[in-house]
């Protein structure tokens, strides 16, 4: 009976540590990204960066906590508040800052130049990757990594761009465990960033 | 593109203050209440305001919304498609029913404003928005970082 009792009281005050440390932000070892039921290994695709030169995504983020987002210029509600967030989380861990690649995919190349591509990111930090490419290189971008092909149509008032809303993450290992779906929370970003960093490359 | 502790801290007060006067004096409005006016600083040629406006007791609808800092200003939606990927579509306007609430928040509904000034984490802006019955009235917008509009800090 009492043994029982002690049990309960014991479990209930595991609980309410484990909620407080959820609270206080601080890493909890899991991620609370949406976790992928079996991990994914790093596409490989080639695209432009906003110097001209030609980037290799799997060979440049080799070993390195990479994040990477297709999204483009004109989109000022969520693709903004992804980079944001991310760079939030650098400004206050600088070693994770050196440490990762952030690499971020213009899937409107008809509207936004490389120039556009480089200022737009340096609204975040100015170590942020911009690229772009042909339509038809982009689609082989977005199928080599499992996100649906973004869509443009329309013109002028009815131009819109479909595009997926999540980050892809991939561990220092080359491994992609979560993505990050808009609605991400800033101590989401900051668990999971320093989580994800850990899974270093045997 | 850092805002400080202080001025979140300022801005949550501020909302925390207007939700209490709305709380207080609940029932008696004439005209919608909006709070928490914020704009992302511009990333780009363009800009996204989003509020919260608590209806009165009359059905009302923002058929337009303006401002000096934008060569003019769009009604949005963001929506989520069935395979995940999200749209951003032109909407004429939005509708405040009697005693709801219309909230414009990332990912959601959005004025956009099309063409927008260098804006800076900081400033503010005045936006103008006129409603069918209500009329016109000028709010004030807060310009924040994009990672602080959803309003998680
Ligand atoms: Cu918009």
């Amino acid at each position: 009976m009492f043994a029982n009792k002690t049990t309960r009281l014991l479990l209930l005050l595991v609980a309410v540590v484990v909620l407080a440390a959820c609270r206080s932000g601080t890493s909890t070892g899991e991620l609370q990204g949406t976790v992928l039921d079996v991990p994914q290994e790093k596409g490989s695709f080639v695209l432009t960066d906003t110097e001209g030169a030609p980037y290799d995504f799997a060979s440049e983020t080799e070993d390195s906590l990479t994040l990477l987002y297709f999204g483009y210029l004109e989109c000022p509600d969520i693709c903004p508040v992804h980079l944001a967030q991310i760079a939030e989380v650098f400004d206050q861990h600088s070693d994770l800052a050196r440490e990762a690649k952030v690499v971020f995919v213009s899937v409107d190349p008809d509207l936004d130049t490389l120039e556009e591509i480089r200022e737009f990111l340096d609204n975040f930090d100015s170590r942020f990757v911009g690229l772009t490419g042909t339509h038809e290189e982009l689609a082989a971008a977005q199928e080599a990594v499992g996100v649906p092909p973004a869509r443009i149509f329309g013109e002028g008032d009815e131009y819109t761009v479909d595009h997926a809303g999540w980050v892809i993450a991939y561990a220092p290992d080359g491994l992609s465990y979560s993505i990050y779906p808009f609605g991400t929370r800033q101590t989401q970003w900051t668990n999971d960033l320093q989580v994800l960093a850990a899974l270093e490359s045997e | 593109m850092r805002i400080t502790v202080s001025r979140n801290a300022r801005a949550l007060l501020a909302s925390l203050l207007v939700l209490s006067l709305v709380a207080a004096c609940g029932g008696n409005e004439s005209q919608p209440n909006v709070a928490q006016v914020r704009v992302g600083a511009p990333t780009g040629p363009n800009a996204a305001v989003y509020f919260m406006a608590r209806g009165y007791d009359e059905d009302d609808v923002l058929v337009s919304a303006s401002t000096d800092v934008a060569g003019s200003v769009e009604f949005h939606e963001t929506t989520t498609n069935d395979d995940g990927t999200m749209t951003m579509q032109p909407l004429p306007s939005f509708s405040l029913p009697a005693g709801g609430e219309l909230i414009l928040e990332p990912g959601g509904r959005h004025l956009m404003l099309i063409g927008v000034d260098d804006l800076k984490v900081g400033d503010t802006i005045d936006v103008t928005l006129t409603w069918q019955n209500a009329g016109e009235m000028t709010v004030e917008a807060v310009v924040v970082d994009p990672a602080d509009t959803m309003g998680d800090g």
